[in-house]
Order: structure tokens, then sequence, then C-alpha cells
């Protein structure tokens, strides 16, 4: 059996696609691997909605823009989005990823990404592990679309409001009562566009393991601001 | 017994208790509360300031705030709120007191609601609550988007509100 990790650690999201088609067998794999999660006492409460018609993955498209770049237009409009990104030494460019984001550009890809798989939890069978195990589902499926050859992202943005949600669900003909069915995210895969680079640096370990209790560590932990701009370090110890 | 006092520490526990669940984007669930009161009320306008100014008048008749103002500006997606004497302060104070940063400001939910509702506005979103509780008022800051083309609309809003200061734009409605 291969080492599960290398599949794990190369795995970034992607966001530009190819418009070739994802064969149906590909997509029941990812879905597959969605079953075959962790779930609590075994309620299995993922139902799955896949969207290939492009119509609805515009209607999606413009909904994920829309929730995105509102907050993400507020946020530029108080100064925060222009520390977040300071790291871009280059004003032209940090100009243009700035305008991208609270543009809600960034969150419009479902309009590109040739399949678009909504995941939702019945409130009805699952329980307290709804969002947990939907959680897991959705890893399951990033992963397995790695391994296809596939890229994907998983998106939480246009269901992250209640107003969103809803409006989510009426795309869907999905029940909107809030009694019935937790939307919590869609991912959205196809074939990458964009060349593969390697993930965005993560923490080590140390910075995120205490052994035995909370605080016991042997080496000096990041302060939460050095943690929210690790990637401005430079290669050393990422 | 304060009822008042006794509503908002309820309120103020569940509150708590969906930060803990969803930490810095609780806010972006929390947009409902408060909509019932306002679509009961017959709010009626063809224009925002209109559909604003029908809401305010509506939460200070009830006895929901003493007084409440508003501005906009930032091409027209800043919405400044300042609002004195509101009930739900005291759940505010709480949150506080524990730590956790205000996030659901219910009288501007309803605004937005209306907004939505009656003349068809895209999305808002409460970017900013700030607490003045020894003077007793909050002040919130929203973005607010007439249609789609509204999205991406930036200016710097500290200065726009040093200018709806120094102007002194704010129109006001008191219970």
């Amino acid at each position: 059996m291969g080492d599960l990790l290398e599949i794990i650690s190369s795995r970034k999201s992607i966001r530009r696609f190819t418009t070739k088609p994802v064969p149906e067998a590909m997509i029941y794999k990812v879905l597959e691997a969605a079953r075959w999660a962790p779930t609590g006492e075994n309620y299995q409460p993922w139902r799955f909605i896949v969207v290939r018609n492009q119509e609805t993955r515009n209607k999606i498209g413009d909904l994920a823009k829309v929730g995105s770049g509102s907050r993400m237009t507020a946020w530029y409009c108080l100064g925060h989005m222009q520390e977040r990104f300071m790291k871009i030494e280059d004003p032209v460019k940090r100009a243009e990823v700035l305008r991208f984001m609270y543009s809600g550009e960034v969150s419009e890809f479902a309009k590109t990404a040739p399949v678009v798989i909504a995941i939702m939890g019945s409130l009805k069978v699952g329980s307290v592990d709804v969002p947990y195990d939907l959680s897991a589902a959705i890893e399951n499926m990033l992963l397995e679309a790695h391994s296809l050859g596939l890229g994907g992202c998983w998106v939480h943005g246009p269901v992250a409001s209640s107003r969103d949600a809803k409006k989510f669900k009426q795309i869907l003909n999905v029940p909107t009562g809030m009694n019935e069915y937790k939307v919590i995210a869609y991912i959205a895969i196809g074939w990458a566009l964009e060349a593969r680079k390697h993930p965005r640096p993560k923490l080590p370990l140390h910075e995120l393991v205490y052994w035995e209790e909370y605080g016991k560590t042997s080496q000096r932990k990041l302060t939460l601001e050095e943690i929210v701009s690790w990637e401005q370090f430079g290669e050393e110890g990422k | 017994m304060d009822k008042i006092a006794y509503y908002n520490d309820l309120l103020a526990r569940h509150e708590e208790l969906l930060f803990h669940e969803l930490s810095d984007c609780c806010g972006w669930k929390t947009e409902f509360i408060g909509i019932d009161f306002i679509q009961s009320r017959a709010i009626q306008g063809s224009s925002r300031d209109e559909i604003i100014e029908a809401c305010m008048r509506e939460i200070a008749a009830a006895g929901l705030v003493k007084e409440i103002a508003y501005a906009v500006a930032g091409q027209d997606v800043l919405l400044r709120l300042k609002v004195k004497g509101c009930m739900h302060l005291g759940k505010e104070i709480r949150l506080r007191e524990r730590g956790i940063k205000v996030y659901n400001c219910i009288i501007v939910n309803m605004i937005h609601d209306q907004l939505i509702e009656k003349l068809g506005y895209e999305t808002a979103y409460t970017a900013e609550i700030d607490v003045h509780e020894e003077e007793g008022w909050c002040e919130i800051k929203s973005a607010i988007f007439e249609n789609m083309d509204k999205i991406g609309c930036v200016s710097d809003w500290a200065e726009e509100c040093r200018r709806i200061d120094d102007e002194n734009s704010w129109i006001s409605v008191q219970a």
C-alpha cells in the first residue's frame, strides 16, 4: 500500500480549470470516496448534488462572487485586506490581487469548473456530527480527485450567510427550511489549468503540537501575529 | 425583575455559544435575528433613505432604541449608524465581559432586511460594531449593495466617516 501522506501533502486548492470534461467514472470515484468517510454512529447524513449544467453553475458562481465580494469590499474599506496582503511587495501586483479579492472574482470559479458538487447534511438523519461528517466527506473527495489527477477546491463562501445559504438551496431546489438540510459547502473539480505548485507553506509540527497537556512544549511558540504573517517568512523553517 | 436584562442575558448566552461554534464568522449567520419585528410593521418607501428612515421610526417608536441616526457614504456602500439607548446594549456588554467581539446588531439586521425585501438590494454585510457602553451607544458600519455592480466599489471608510462627521450629514430619529 502506498503512503497516503504523499497524496495528502501534494494536494492544493485549484480554482482554474480547462474545459475538458471530467469522465463520469471519475465523478463516481470521488463520490465513492465521500461515502467511506467517518460518520458518527454511522448516520451518513451527507447528500450530494452533482451539477454540470452551465446555467446552474453560473448562478452558483454569481452567488459566490456576491458573498465573498460583499465581505471583502467591506474589509478593504476598513483597511483589513491591505494589511493582510502587505506581503506582496510589488504595489501593482498587490493592487491587482486586492481587486481580484474584493470584486468577488476570487470565488466565481464555479462558472468555469466542469463539475460542482454541493454537499449538504440531513438534519433529520444526522446528529451533532453533521458538519464534521460532511467535512470528512469533503476531504475524502478532494483527496480522491487529486489522486485521479484532477484539481479541486472546497468553497464555503456562498453558503456562509443565512440568506445566501437559502439562495443556494433555492438554486438547487433543496428544501429551504432550517430544520431539514444544512448546506455546508460545494467543491469544484476539473482538470487544472494552472501548473501544480507545491502547496502553500504550512506551520511546522512543533508549532501545532503539545505533548500530554496544553502548553507543554520545548520550543518557543510563534505569536499570533507571527502565525498570521507566516507566509512572509523566508524559506527557512517552512 | 428587569425583564430586558433577563432576555439580554439569554441572548448573550446564545451568541456566546454561536461564537464558540463559528468564531469570527458567526455574524454571518445571525442576519435574520430581528427581522420578525420589522417585517410585522408596514415599512414603506421607494428609496433607500425612505426605507431606512421608516425602519428607524418604527424601531424608535417601539422603544427598542432611544435615538438612532444614519449616514450613507462611500459610493452608497457604507451605511453608518449610531444607536443610543438600545434595549440590546446589555447583551453586547455581557459579550464583551466574556472577551467576545460583538457581532450581531439586531437593529442593523432589521434595516438590511427591509432594503433587501422592499428595494431588492443584492446583499448587505455588517462590518464593524463599536460599543461605547459607558455612554450607552453603539456605532455600526455596514456595507449595503444595491446591485451586483456595487460589489467591489471601495473607498476609505475612515476618510468617509471623517467627512460625515465634519459635514454633520447625520439624519436622526428619536423615540
